[in-house]
């Protein structure tokens, strides 16, 4: 599980963390604009735990400990919360690495468009 | 002279421009969980805005009320799950159907002169949330919830609340079917206040045992999360 997965090493060392971003902006939000997608995100997803194959909220969670102190510990919360839950849907197969990466690249395509 | 009034000096909050990858990832985590029928769009964005929309005020108010009134502090502990729909939280129906980890029971726990309560979740994050809302970060730590059950009154001292040997600790964890809350004691010269000036020193820390209320006192203890040191091995 604590392997390192190369999708998100890459943004791990590219350091967008909020605290460094609210700075550079001068932004006083205390957490990002996503935390309540991933807040909704996580509730989804344990809700259904029940029929599909995804990590139950106990399993989630302890993945999310074990994560958040070691491959992830140099990133704040909840960045480590949202790296750690894409690790475990990675490590568990629920989502290709390499689908993620196409997803990354086209998501942000798509945002950065004007 | 112009002709319209509107106030030209207001000035719009900073906001971050520019597009982090975390956002991305955020997206698209969510995407392909839809795309494989995991959720719906529907869910997410319902369990999304149940997320925005909850905080701490419905339980200050709880507690609040029940200083101000004995008959309703009676409720309180006896039957919480209808007391919590006077300050307009029906528990069993969330979000209009419930979220898997706040589906559960729920009890309200009361200081006494000789008794102070602090809640946890020993094994993961569990807490109040449709009353309380999301939880704080230190909340969610290996750190505080491994030492809490300990060591509590250390663990207490650290976000400030230093407590006498006569005052005992009742630490109460948290699981996925039992919810609680702290009711502390109203504190002294808070006598004749009125609910809203009640409520707002009845702050989430308060709620959840790591405070005691206090007039003139309405913001959190802020904690920096830290890893766990055994006393024995520490320092």
């Amino acid at each position: 599980m604590t392997e390192r997965i190369d999708a998100l090493q890459a943004i791990v060392e590219r350091n967008q963390v909020w605290p460094r971003m609210a700075a550079k902006w001068g932004v006083e939000n205390p957490v990002p604009p996503w935390k309540t997608s991933l807040d909704g995100l996580c509730d989804a997803l344990d809700h259904a735990s029940c029929d599909a194959d995804v990590p139950n909220f106990k399993e989630r969670r302890d993945e999310e400990d074990a994560l958040s102190a070691t491959v992830y510990s140099g990133l704040p919360y909840p960045e480590n919360q949202l790296v750690s839950l894409a690790h475990s849907l990675v490590a568990r197969g629920i989502i290709d690495e390499a689908e993620l990466k196409k997803r990354l690249v086209s998501i942000r395509e798509r945002l950065d468009a004007l | 002279m112009t002709d319209h009034d509107h106030d030209h000096d207001r000035t719009v909050k900073p906001m971050v421009d520019e597009i982090t990858d975390f956002e991305v990832l955020e997206i698209a985590l969510r995407e392909l969980c839809i795309e494989k029928g995991i959720f719906t769009a529907e869910e997410h964005r319902r369990f999304t805005e149940f997320a925005e929309q909850i905080g701490p005020t419905p339980a200050a108010r709880l507690v609040a009320k029940a200083w101000l009134d004995p008959e309703f502090k009676k409720l309180d502990l006896a039957e919480p799950m209808t007391a919590r729909k006077e300050v307009g939280v029906d528990w069993m129906e969330p979000s209009s159907f419930g979220t898997p980890s706040d589906f559960t029971a729920f009890q309200i726990l009361a200081d006494t002169p000789t008794v102070h309560n602090v809640i946890v979740c020993a094994l993961c994050s569990c807490y109040p949330r449709p009353i309380l809302g999301n939880s704080p970060e230190w909340y969610r730590t290996p750190n505080y919830r491994r030492r809490m059950v300990r060591w509590p009154r250390q663990v207490l001292a650290e976000f400030g609340l230093y407590l006498s040997d006569e005052i005992s600790i009742r630490v109460q964890d948290s699981n996925q079917k039992h919810r609680f809350m702290v009711m502390p004691l109203q504190p002294e010269g808070t006598e004749g206040w009125d609910e809203d000036q009640l409520a707002e020193i009845i702050t989430r820390d308060c709620l959840i045992g790591v405070a005691l209320p206090k007039a003139g006192v309405t913001t959190n203890v802020i904690t920096e999360p830290r890893p766990a040191l055994h006393p024995g091995t520490a320092g």
